[in-house]
This record gives C-alpha cells, structure tokens and sequence, in this order.
C-alpha cells in the first residue's frame, strides 16, 4: 500500500515532472517569480500566463521530524522515517522526506540534493538526500 | 469596537473521556442546556449560534434548533480551520450581538473522536485520513492491499504522500525550527515542553472534570514516554476524547440583568494571511505563531496591555504551542519563551498561569473551547485553580485568533 498524490488539472504538472525524473516549480511567464504549490494566478504580478520552471534539486533543510510512531498503517513498516521542509535554492520550500542518511544525522540547515523514488506503478516522488 | 459591548453569561460542558457512551448530538445539547441554565435563559429564546467548522464537528445548528425547542434563529455563523477558529466563533457572536442581528448567542463544541475519528490516527478517519472522496469520518481503516490516492485540498496532496499526516508531526516541524533558530539543544526543549507538560498535569490533578485527574505525570515518565514525532514524546501531544463545551453570550445589558458577574468580551480577533489556514507549511517564516500585527489588534482593541493578563489559557494540541504563544502574544520576547518558562514557570506562582484546567495536554481536547470556559471560570473567581483576583484573561489560539475576557 502506498498513498500517493491525486493530482487535479492544476498539480498534475508537477507530479507528472517527478516521475520523469524532474523538479519544477510554477513560474509567472510575466514577472519570473516562481512559487510552490500551484496557483491559478501570479501572486506577485496577478499574471495568468503561468508555466513551469525546471529547478536545480539544491536546497537546504528548512525543518524536519523523525516519525517515530506510524499514524497510517500504509506507515507501519517505514517508521522511522524523515519528514522535512526543503527550503529550494531558487526560494520555493517544499514537503519531502530526508532519506540516504541516518535520521539522527539529519540536521536543519543541512545541504540536501534531489532524488526520486519509486513509490508505486508509474508514480516517483522527489526525495532529498545528504549533498 | 467589541469591546464590554457583549459578555458570556453562562457556561456548560460534559463529562470529558476517551469513550462517552452518547452520540457528539447528544453531548452538544447536553453541554448548551448547562450553559443557558447556568446563565437563567430559557432555551427558546436563542436567537443566534456560532460554530466550529472544525473536523468532526458533526453536529449543525439546525440539529440543535430541532432538539432544543428554540424558536428561530436571527443569526447563525461558522468559523473554520479547527481550533484556530477559536476567537472567531467569539468574534462572529458579539460582533452579531453589537450589530443588533441577535440578543442570545450560543456557541458550542462537540466532539466524539471514539465515534467519529482520531486525529491521531490518519487511517481511522482522522481530519487528514487519505479517505476516498465523500466517505466520511470514521470509515474503517483501508484495504492494506490498495494503494490510497489523496485528494487535492488545501495542499495536502503534497504533504501526505510523504508521511506528513496527522497534526502532530507537523508541530513537531514547528518545534524544531523553534530549537534550530534559537540555538537550543535537545535537553533545552526537552526541558522546556516538559515543564509545560507537567505544570499542566499539575493543574489537571487538581480539576476533577480533567480526564488526567488521577494520572500524575513526573519527570522519568515525561522523558521515558515513547517518542512520536521528535522531538514530541507522548506527553506534549493534546488528548483524544468525547466531550462538549457551549458558553451563552449576550448584550452588555441584559447579561448584568441575568447575572451580577458577567465576563465581558473585550476584544476577539480572527486572522488569515497567506498559508496561514489552518495548520501553516508555507508560511513564510514557520515560527510565527500568531502575526504581529493580529497581537496589536487583539490588545489595542481591548484596551489592555499584556501586564494587565492575569492568566492565559493557550491553544495546546501540542506543548510547543504554549512556548511559542508566550512569544507570539508579546509576554516574552522572540526566542526567549523558553526561558522564561524555564525560569518562571507556568504554573500558579508564574506571573502567568498558563492552562490552568490542564489545557487540551491533560483536562480534554475540544478546539480550545474548554479554554473559554475556563477563562469565564478564572474571572468569575470559581475555577479549581483559581488564580487570585483574576480580571483579566487571554484565550489564544495560533493564526492570529484569540479573545481577551474580563470581569
């Protein structure tokens, strides 16, 4: 069992990207500002001619949590596990897990790279590991 | 300006359990009778209701309208985002009362998390339970064969996936941001949330509607409790339980006709900024509790400072959240809230007191509802650990929602 993204006519680009392997963010095609989650409309600029914008996967550990006690039994068998909040080089934070590393070597501020990880048929989620 | 234009002049709740044999209908009646008996009103004269829109929250106005004879109501309002609707609910009844749009407003909380839900328990039809579209609370855990596709709502489509499920680990995400940008070691949190902890387990001891009344909590326990999302261990996360609160709020001058201590709403604020709603991710800076701006607004309007608090009872789903509250609210400044609970407590001989019923951590968990109550208890001079003289009281909720209440 896994649990993994519906994704509506708005999100859809960004879970399709990461399963192919790629880490993007929205980005206003009029003012450049780039932002994560999806919006219908440039916050900046009110834009709406939006489009997506590959990013470099660099990024540093904004915060993070050992999940030590499962609260989903699709869970069970994963815990410990990371949860972290990746501040992205170029602005955008997102949710992720932390994984290549121990979870007690986990720190914030830590440099942290993208990798992505099968988590079921046809469907790979951006992870972050030590850079 | 709110402010001494409406005051609460009768409150009332149920027993507090893990399992209540009732249905959360049948507690919320119970709980309203008890507020409109405590404040002489007769329940056909409600003329107005505020609520939760929080998870679980399953029982509607007009359910209560039905079972509870009221004639008809003049003004009904709901407030979302759980717990942080907490000053909202108080805000909506007495900006309505001044407005003239109702006379007797009645606001509730009812929860029945053994019936309807844990919030700690994702797969149990918890508020952020990966459950398909429209199958309500507290369907069964899922098939372990198929895989579970989260809906798109409020970004959960993009927390979820990666295990970040129930409330609690995401406090746990805000505490260590806390301990990161303040320089704090492991021990110096551990310290400081187990103070809070167990100063409020303390209080509960001493509250014999508290579901932690005979449970003392000490300090090996504290420590020695199975740690659920570090740096949370078992014992800074809220309870899970049955129960309802309901407080009656009316106009300034039939309250002093129905009663000779009525506590007066002096101000009551509700807030949204971007990513604020209603557990922040985004945010842009995730520390900030409750904006600033909204703390100015919440005193301002009341026309009190932060000295003239005599107690405060704050929002806990987790021990972290009172920590941060100190700061947030202006009673110590940033990234020294930690000391000063370290230094001062928050126990009875604090210059605050802080959850003095036991708070969500150890009386019971209703949204901060039984935080109200409370507080009217405080400054009515009739709670189990009264705090002396009490006049003036701050309920707070994060996200820039909260009352400041007075005799």
């Amino acid at each position: 069992m896994a649990i993994i993204p519906g994704r509506t006519e708005l999100t859809s680009p960004f879970w399709e990207a990461a399963s192919d392997g790629r880490l993007v963010a929205q980005q206003c095609r009029s003012c450049g500002q780039c932002w994560h989650p999806p919006l219908p409309a440039c916050p900046h600029c009110h834009g709406t001619d939006l489009g997506w914008r590959e990013l470099s996967g660099a990024g540093t550990v904004y915060t993070y949590t050992v999940v030590r006690h499962a609260t989903h039994v699709a869970l069970a068998d994963q815990v410990p596990y990371v949860v972290a909040i990746v501040e992205l080089a170029e602005g955008p934070r997102l949710v992720t897990r932390i994984t290549g590393c121990p979870p007690g070597e986990v720190r914030a501020g830590m440099p942290v790279r993208v990798c992505f990880l099968p988590v079921a048929d046809g469907v790979k989620l951006a992870y972050f590991e030590p850079a | 300006m709110i402010r001494r234009e409406a005051a609460i002049v009768g409150i009332g709740q149920t027993q507090y359990a893990k399992a209540l044999p009732p249905t959360a209908w049948e507690l919320a009646v119970e709980a309203v009778l008890a507020a409109l008996a405590d404040a002489g009103v007769d329940p056909a004269d409600v003329d107005g209701m505020c609520r939760f829109v929080a998870p679980f929250e399953t029982v509607s106005e007009a359910m209560l309208v039905r079972s509870l004879g009221i004639r008809e109501l003049s003004f009904f309002a709901q407030a979302p985002h759980g717990g942080e609707a907490l000053g909202a609910v108080v805000a909506h009844a007495a900006a309505a009362i001044s407005a003239g749009l109702a006379n007797i407003v009645v606001v509730y909380r009812a929860l029945s998390q053994s019936k309807g839900g844990r919030f700690g328990r994702a797969d149990r039809g918890g508020p952020s339970a990966p459950r398909a579209p429209g199958a309500p609370s507290g369907s069964p855990a899922p098939d372990p064969a198929a895989d579970i596709v989260v809906p798109e709502e409020d970004n959960r489509s993009f927390a979820w996936p990666y295990g970040l499920l129930s409330p609690g680990q995401l406090f746990a995400l805000w505490a260590t941001r806390y301990a990161a940008v303040h320089g704090l070691t492991s021990e110096d949190l551990t310290r400081t949330l187990g103070t809070i902890a167990i100063t409020q387990r303390q209080y509960a001891n001493n509250n014999p509607a508290a579901m932690m009344r005979d449970r003392k909590l000490d300090w090996d326990t504290y420590r020695q409790a199975r740690m659920i999302s570090e740096p949370l261990r078992l014992f800074d996360l809220c309870l899970e339980n049955d129960g309802a609160c309901a407080f009656v709020l009316t106009g300034a001058d039939l309250a002093r006709t129905l009663r000779d201590d009525p506590v007066y709403v002096l101000s009551a604020t509700q807030t949204l900024a971007p990513y604020r709603e209603p557990m922040g991710i985004y945010v842009p800076d995730l520390l900030e509790l409750f904006p600033p701006a909204a703390a100015d607004r919440l005193f301002g309007q009341a026309g009190v400072t932060r000295k003239d608090i005599d107690v405060a009872e704050f929002y806990d789903a987790t021990s972290y959240m009172p920590l941060r509250s100190m700061e947030s609210y202006g009673f110590a400044p940033e990234g020294a809230g930690w000391r000063y609970v370290l230094d001062r407590g928050t126990g009875p001989d604090s210059p605050l007191p802080v959850n003095t019923h036991g708070g969500h951590l150890s009386e019971a968990y209703l949204h901060g509802m039984n935080g109200i109550v409370e507080a009217v208890r405080q400054l009515r001079g009739t709670a189990c650990n009264q705090v002396p003289d009490a006049e003036v009281a701050l309920v707070g909720a994060p996200a820039g929602s909260a009352t400041i209440l007075a005799r």
